[in-house]
């Protein structure tokens, strides 16, 4: 089993996905649920890494369904913040990611959560390489 | 107001490299509402000070802090505190805010967490707009309330340079040409009469090439 973590910040309409829908995914997943991914703050997805998640998935409604209109939309502007600070201080920014889930489509989640969870693995081979 | 904007996180990292115990010192005045140095932003420096620093194997301690305004005396009292507990303090206010701090609290490291920009407004979400360059000797009420000083990318008092191309400015053409501007609204009020005024030379002293600018109120003092 791998020690990586990955933090879901999202939204609380989005989803109900619990620990065992991520079953496949050999990483500790922690979920992070707020009212809307609009409430989302740049700090909180820099707070999930300097917790030790590797990488952060922030997930909110489609563009055309939030509850609250455009809050997907914020969170998706903040999820980009956070990359950019990322990039200044020498992270890659692909370990902030944002996914737009159809309301309580788990799966969606699911495989948006495995693509970061592949985009982490591959940055830690090449980590690896570069460092041999 | 005041606008100001963060400087990079590298920068900042930079100026407290020695140090183990930091604060980022918020403003809630004018740096707050251009989102550069508000509660919200002293979140995210601190957040992203101590992620650095801890993927550098040097861990940070950091104290979160906003002050109603940091141009105050009145509301610095907290610094004596918070002096005994950090060895630096990166202060998000405007260049007002760290000068003040630093005239009283010789002792206390302060370093700018942001860049001040200019006086803008804010005519939209996001946006910022220069609009004022406390040139000290206002001439708004003679043309047509639109600054030729902070609007102008030339200064000119006299009209258009010549270089301005269908009211647009040679130099950035996305900015309008303020005496273009000018012009348009004089006319359409029937006070063209205002731009025959000649201004001489302009004095530069009251914008700030005397020194410091000062100003003193007997009658708002205390004593």
């Amino acid at each position: 089993m791998s020690e990586m973590k990955i933090t879901i910040l999202c939204c609380h309409y989005t989803n109900q996905a619990t620990a065992e829908d991520f079953a496949g995914i050999p990483a500790r997943i922690e979920i992070r649920r707020y009212p809307c991914s609009g409430k989302i703050e740049v700090a909180d997805i820099l707070r999930a890494l300097e917790e030790d998640a590797e990488g952060v998935l922030v997930a909110g409604c489609e563009k055309s369904s939030c509850h609250n209109r455009s809050g997907s939309l914020r969170a998706e502007k903040r999820a980009e913040a956070a990359r950019k600070i990322l990039t200044e201080i020498g992270m890659e920014p692909e370990r902030v990611q944002m996914a737009f889930v159809p309301r309580l489509e788990t799966g969606v989640l699911v495989e948006a959560t495995k693509g970061l969870f592949e985009t982490l693995l591959d940055l830690k081979h090449r980590k690896e390489e570069t460092s041999s | 107001m005041i606008i100001a904007e963060r400087k990079p996180i590298s920068r900042i990292l930079d100026m407290i490299e020695p140090y183990e115990r930091v604060a980022v010192l918020g403003c809630r005045g004018c740096v707050a509402i251009c989102s550069a140095g508000g509660d919200r932003e002293v979140e995210i420096v601190a957040a992203a000070l101590r992620l650095a620093r801890k993927r550098a194997g040097r861990p940070l301690s950091v104290v979160e802090e906003t002050l109603v305004r940091q141009c105050d005396p009145e509301y610095l009292n907290g610094l004596e505190e918070l002096r005994q507990k950090v060895e630096a303090v990166v202060s998000l206010a405007c260049g007002v805010g760290v000068n003040l701090i630093a005239d009283r609290y010789p002792d206390l490291r302060i370093y700018p967490g942001v860049d001040t920009s200019f006086y803008g407004a804010n005519p939209a979400l996001g946006e910022w707009e220069e609009k004022c360059r406390g040139c000290g000797d206002c001439i708004l009420d003679l043309t047509g309330g639109l600054c030729p000083i902070a609007r102008c990318a030339k200064n000119l008092l006299n009209g258009p340079c010549g270089g301005s191309q269908n009211g647009r400015c040679e130099i950035r053409p996305e900015v309008p040409c303020v005496w273009h501007q000018i012009y348009e609204r004089l006319k359409a009020r029937g006070e063209l009469d205002r731009m025959m005024k000649l201004f001489p030379a302009k004095d530069w002293r009251p914008a700030g090439h005397d020194g410091p600018r000062a100003r003193v109120r007997d009658d708002l003092k205390v004593g």
